[in-house]
């Protein structure tokens, strides 16, 4: 067929798509005309039909179904229901110099916030110095006592952190969140680009995409980077509260991945301060443990007592050195919502540096000014409660109906330590694939990175989870309300890139990283265009 | 001067069916400090596990024991001998009013002492029962204001160990009007806390012989923070003052950080457990004042 004749037929996908008038469109920047980071990709996309488009739609999804990637949900409907997690064939984009710029954002986030904790759990000098209120610290639910004083090997607490992000209508990124309470996704973001791979292969190979399937090992090497001293190949495992989790695929993801074992609470126990795997072979030692379950239930001997999942006295052999804990505990206070607040503040504090990603405006109902303006512009705002995740107990103050208005105004001034309120971002959208509809519409996106902090080593995952509000205007993006992801690419270089082309007959040249390599009848020569690139190899 | 006690604590529990996996964390041992020496320690069990120790948050040494050998009866017994001086109580020396207060709104000294200064389940009280409590008169010394609220709570409350459990709260308490020496002392730490006073709950063993409540089992009871003094024992149940009766075994936040024994065990049927201790004065004891009752100046 030909090609123009094909761009007219296919462009159907996208005849009715709407740019949104007050939001940052990543995608399009004018009817029909893309920013030139998406410039190849659409082109691409041009070239199927709307029934290829569905049918490509249907491949990605069995991909996902095929590999058991299901999740399940906490709430009084539909408990327990395992569902797939939504997936969408239009990758985002992030250009290299954008990303350079947010992943050293992050990484200076999350280097501060270990700092912080550390500080915290020894030292206050913060707290003595009034940079935060001490306050806020102790009434913490998740600021352990049973932490005080403990050094964790090589000083780290949040070896995992994942910050999530979001563009706002400035163009500019912010920080929604710290997560440091060993967070999810990072399995949807392996998952995404294998289920990307499959579909679209001949597409994918022709851009020079970071990669992101190194992570597993990577989170292997952080663990044994803070092995207790001594040892040199530390047994590793990962630690679930099982089946019944809503990640639990996650965890069993990451063992697999990494080649460590799997196990749950009745699989270990402590001896002596040492902590000891249950095997066929008799018990071994475990060095690290990754787990996957609450502060509450790791320990009931330290914490909650009447905790079947945890393993009994493993705080004693944490705090003896024998075994390591990642993430530590208690760092949910440094990632609780009204310690957000201070987080710039915390950055300047220990790195003596200005804050490289923004932060959201955001009023904290404990005090009394923010309160009164909470209170009278409720409307106006997000209400979250400091302590939760997963989107749970949000009320969006546009969306709200008048009684879910007046039933917050009631909870927030009951507690009013537990709620904070943010004007409502404009998250960014995204040009996303619609079932039902059949074409692509705009729908908003976060993004959810992944950083690593070792014994002297650091990693950022080159991209994350970019999460999609599937429902039409709905800003919540958690897996748990409704939301999808897409497979995010951190192009290795811009400009160039890499491409393919057949010059004449018998030559062909490929061009990556701005180097050419001609093969044609001469025999094969490689050159560079206009100086030499810095980016990585493939 | 100095007394001698011999302290034995002493559990005994059986199991309707075995028990097939056992851990056991014990935190009963009276803990040394200026006041008190501890010797010839021992400890046994009916497993014949070999017991290991870590410190636990607030520096007290906890036993544990692991074993996966099967039974359906555990014993586990600790015998010490402790000797203990008797302790100046802060009579004179106080500091002025405005110095002690001054000390405790100093923001390092709270700081350092926010563990004894929060309120959680066991020490927080609701705005509702309050006004009938008894707080500080401005212009009243800490240590004068705490021997009345020893008083007080001492007064407010029926000793009676049918109401009340291990979880519960100073609310409940005041609710109910009746409890034992844990209840006493949380309402203790609770009000203490309201007057920006750091205290701390304590566990450990009392004197027998005095008759006193509490004492054929381990006694709570609580200490404050005396500025420019130091830390005071204050035995609300009984209405006095911690003095060469009182072993101490550790302290907290409150009950949660002290209970004596914690375990997790892999078994069917219900558990009996059956426990006591016996504090048996060995020499010097004839010489020991006679506890000093907490009196109330008008």
């Amino acid at each position: 067929m030909d090609a123009a004749v094909r761009q007219n037929q296919t462009s159907e996908v996208f005849s009715n798509y709407q740019i949104p008038p007050t939001f940052l469109d990543e995608v399009f920047r004018a009817p029909g005309q893309v920013h030139p980071h998406y410039e190849a990709v659409y082109r691409q996309f041009l070239e199927f039909t709307k029934d290829e488009f569905k049918e490509l739609n249907e491949h990605a999804k069995m991909s996902f179904f095929n590999q058991g990637i299901t999740f399940s949900v906490y709430s009084d409907k539909a408990k327990g229901v395992e569902r797939i997690f939504p997936f969408d064939l239009f990758p985002r984009i992030i250009p290299a110099a954008e990303w350079a710029k947010v992943e050293e954002g992050i990484l200076q986030r999350c280097v501060a916030m270990n700092l912080f904790i550390q500080d915290i759990y020894s030292n206050q000098h913060i707290l003595k110095d009034k940079v935060v209120p001490a306050e806020l610290i102790f009434s913490s639910k998740n600021y352990l006592k049973a932490m005080l004083d403990i050094k964790p090997v090589g000083g780290i607490y949040n070896h995992i952190s994942g910050t999530d992000l979001i563009k706002h209508s400035d163009g500019e990124y912010y920080v929604l969140e710290d997560n440091l309470r060993c967070p999810s996704g990072i399995s949807y973001v392996l998952s995404n680009r294998v289920a990307m791979k499959r579909t679209l292969f001949q597409m994918f190979r022709q851009f020079n995409v970071q990669t992101v399937q190194e992570y597993p090992q990577e989170l292997l090497a952080t663990m044994q980077s803070v092995a207790p001293n001594g040892i040199d190949a530390p047994t590793c495992v990962v630690l679930t509260p099982g089946v019944y989790n809503s990640a639990y695929f996650e965890h069993a993801f990451l063992a697999l991945t990494m080649g460590v074992p799997l196990v749950e609470g009745r699989d270990l126990y402590v001896d002596k301060n040492f902590v000891y795997m249950k095997t066929i072979n008799g018990p071994k030692r475990v060095d690290v443990v990754y787990r996957r379950l609450d502060d509450d239930f790791l320990d009931p001997m330290a914490f909650k007592p009447d905790s079947m999942l945890g393993v009994p006295g493993i705080m004693a052999a944490y705090k003896k050195g024998n075994v390591n804990l990642i993430n530590a505990p208690g760092t949910g206070f440094a990632d609780d919502k009204a310690v957000y607040t201070y987080v710039p503040d915390i950055i300047k504090y220990y790195l003596q540096q200005e804050p490289i990603l923004n932060n959201v405006h955001t009023y904290r109902c404990e005090k009394d000014d923010d309160f009164q303006y909470v209170l009278e512009n409720m409307d106006k705002l997000v209400i979250k409660p400091v302590d939760e995740s997963g989107g749970y107990g949000i009320l969006i103050g546009s969306k709200a109906s008048k009684e879910e208005l007046s039933e917050f105004k009631n909870l927030v001034t009951e507690n009013r330590r537990k709620y904070i309120a943010q004007p409502i971002m404009n998250l960014s959208m995204h040009a996303t694939f619609i079932e039902g509809e059949d074409q692509f519409e705009p729908r908003h996106v976060d993004l959810r990175s992944f950083t690593l902090l070792g014994k002297d080593r650091q990693f950022v995952l080159k991209g994350g989870l970019s999460r999609v509000a599937l429902k039409k205007g709905s800003l919540i993006v958690n897996s748990s309300q409704g939301g999808g992801s897409k497979d995010t690419w951190v192009m290795a270089e811009d400009g160039a890139g890499m491409s393919m082309k057949q010059s004449g007959s018998l030559e062909q040249s490929m061009t990556m990283n701005g180097e050419t390599m001609t093969m044609g009848p001469q025999g094969m020569s490689m050159g560079t265009q206009g100086g030499i690139a810095e980016g990585k190899g493939i | 001067m100095k007394t001698e006690y011999e302290v034995v604590y002493r559990t005994h529990n059986t199991y309707a069916e075995n028990v097939r996996e056992a851990f056991f964390s014990f935190l009963i041992l009276p803990c040394e400090n200026e006041s008190q020496v501890v010797r010839n320690v021992t400890m046994t069990n009916s497993l014949d596990a070999e017991v290991f120790q870590h410190t636990n948050p607030f520096g007290f040494e906890v036993t544990n024991l692991y074993s996966v050998e099967p039974f359906t009866e555990f014993e586990f017994q600790m015998r010490a001998i402790v000797e203990k001086s008797v302790m100046p109580f802060p009579l004179e020396d106080t500091l002025p009013v405005e110095e002690e207060q001054r000390l405790l709104h100093d923001h390092s000294f709270y700081l350092e002492n926010h563990l004894y200064l929060g309120f959680d389940h066991y020490t927080r009280i609701k705005e509702a029962y309050r006004p009938k409590l008894l707080m500080r008169q401005p212009n009243q010394g800490v240590y004068e204001y705490l021997q009345q609220l020893n008083n007080f709570i001492f007064d407010l409350l029926e000793f009676d160990p049918e109401p009340t459990h291990v979880c519960t709260s100073a609310n409940e308490v005041l609710k109910l009007g009746r409890g034992v020496c844990q209840d006493y002392t949380h309402i203790f730490i609770g009000v203490a806390r309201l007057n920006k006073i750091p205290c701390r709950y304590v566990s450990g063993y009392l004197n027998q012989g005095l008759e006193l409540a509490g004492s054929a089992v381990m006694h709570a009871w609580a200490e404050a923070y005396i500025p420019g003094f130091g830390w005071q024992g204050f035995d609300p149940t009984n209405n006095l003052l911690a003095d060469a009766h009182y072993l101490k075994a550790a302290h907290g936040s409150d009950y949660s950080d002290c209970s004596p024994i914690k375990g997790t065990l892999k078994t069917n049927g219900k558990q009996k457990t059956n426990y006591g201790v016996q504090v048996t004065p060995l020499q010097g004891a004839e010489n020991i004042p006679q506890p000093v009752q907490t009196s109330v100046q008008a």
